[in-house]
């Protein structure tokens, strides 16, 4: 009975604390009870080999011990779904997006060596990320443990809803707040590429400089940036005109998409010089910096496709019905 | 895939008559290991690891008594319903009749009340 013995010492540790006597006295009993009852059906006592079959039925120690925990899990089933998106959107759609479009590049252009910024950014990202989802994870067990105040969801009225509105809502409308911030960004951003546009970029005995390209394409960056102001405009002013909206939109896409494609056609974006480096070190720093700008720029012009292609449907497709009578 | 559906469809089918299994079966008094016995021979079969984590939830909600008493030299722990246990298996057995009289009807396509006074 060694090996009985072995197996409850070894569940009694997972068991929950002021109850581990008296799970392991019943689940003893238990065993013992089947023991016995093989042995009567064999004529004989027990073996080893049979002991261990017993026992590795019943499963393992930390299992048997698991099934006595007042919680199996740490964020239940009902949960679960919202803590899966937020974690979508606080990982995928936030931090990944920055690191990828803000810091990333930023690390790159302003450093002498771009293999290892670029291996730092993505190291940053992945610890950014685990304590996110730690934080994000904690946060949800807390919340599966002490669940918040059910009673708003119990005590409501059908008669406090809010009305059917008689004019269908236009999902496709931009609310006027987003049109005055749209109009604000396009002018800011505008300014700013008007007021700090150069071609040089000087750190310490590092010189970054930008290839003609850029500068031949100055006057259509910054028309495409003032492209925001009618749009926004057109928002804010004539909200139900959406098809307008989504045309200025889609043909401020396209132009996007043309001037990727003549920048990517230009195949060398940057130039650094530094007096004090070595000339190969420079050229690898180069090399992968244009790399760098490359896959950005393929990056920003799929982004440019996904954008245009709903505009498009919503240009062509048909008003969405407004029927909510439950009389039709 | 289907197997694995099949088992998971199946154990969430079971998991409600168990507790009607056992508390039914515990109008008798029985200790762990009988009880386990005594359903598998009705073709009710329990493992241990379900079986135990149950009869303490039970209990705790106060539908199960239990006591510790000496049966063959051995230490053994004895459950019976209690008398709120009796109550619930009551109510538990008409809600079951009910159900399994509406699933009968259903699957065998028996006309709705309604259709029959048309």
């Amino acid at each position: 009975m060694e090996l009985v013995d072995r197996y409850l010492y070894a569940v009694r540790s997972g068991l929950p604390k002021g109850q581990q006597d008296d799970i392991i006295a019943e689940l003893g009993e238990d065993i013992r009870s089947e023991i016995e009852d093989l042995e009567t059906g064999l004529g004989r006592p027990v073996n080893e080999a049979e002991v261990v079959e017993i026992l590795k039925q019943r499963g393992h120690p930390a299992k048997v011990a698991g099934r006595y925990l007042p919680q199996q899990y740490l964020i239940g089933p009902a949960l679960y779904p919202i803590y899966r998106l937020v974690l979508k959107i606080v990982v995928l759609w936030a931090l990944v997006p920055v690191f990828v479009f803000v810091v990333g590049p930023i690390a790159i252009a302003t450093v002498v060596h771009p293999t290892r910024a670029l291996i730092k950014t993505l190291w940053d990202l992945a610890m950014s990320s685990v304590f996110t989802i730690g934080v994000v994870t904690v946060v949800f067990a807390i919340m599966e443990r002490y669940p918040v105040d059910a009673k708003p969801f119990e005590k409501w009225d059908p008669r406090k809803l809010p009305r059917v509105p008689k004019t269908p809502p236009d999902s496709r409308r931009t609310p006027r707040a987003t049109a005055i911030a749209e109009l604000a960004a396009s002018l800011v951003i505008s300014s700013l590429f008007v007021a700090w546009f150069r071609t040089t970029f000087d750190f310490a005995d590092v010189r970054i400089t930008l290839t003609p390209i850029w500068r031949s394409l100055y006057w259509p960056f910054l028309l495409v940036l003032l492209s925001g102001i009618p749009k926004g405009w057109v928002s804010l002013m004539w909200p139900e005109r959406t098809r307008l909206r989504f045309s200025i939109r889609l043909a401020i896409n396209a132009v996007t998409l043309v001037l990727v494609a003549v920048l990517l056609n230009a195949g060398s974006w940057v130039d650094i010089t530094a007096p004090g480096l070595p000339a190969a070190g420079i050229a690898e720093a180069v090399k992968w910096t244009n790399f760098g700008v490359k896959i950005s720029l393929i990056i920003f012009a799929v982004f440019a496709v996904i954008d245009g292609i709903p505009d498009a449907r919503r240009i062509f497709r048909k008003k969405p019905s407004w029927n909510y009578s439950i009389a039709t | 895939m289907n197997s694995e559906l099949f088992e998971n469809l199946r154990l969430e089918l079971r998991r409600g008559c168990l507790i009607l299994a056992v508390l039914a079966e515990l109008r008798t008094e029985h200790y762990g290991y009988a009880l386990r016995k005594a359903l598998a021979d009705r073709g009710m079969a329990i493992d241990e690891n379900t079986l135990y984590p149950l009869l303490r939830r039970l209990e705790s909600q106060g539908l199960l008594a239990s006591q510790w008493r000496e049966e063959d030299k051995r230490n053994k722990r004895f459950y019976r319903l209690s008398s709120d246990g009796e109550i619930i298996l009551k109510q538990l057995l008409d809600e079951w009749n009910a159900i399994n009289s509406s699933v009968t009807r259903i699957i065998e396509g028996e006309p709705i009340a309604e259709e029959l006074s048309i």
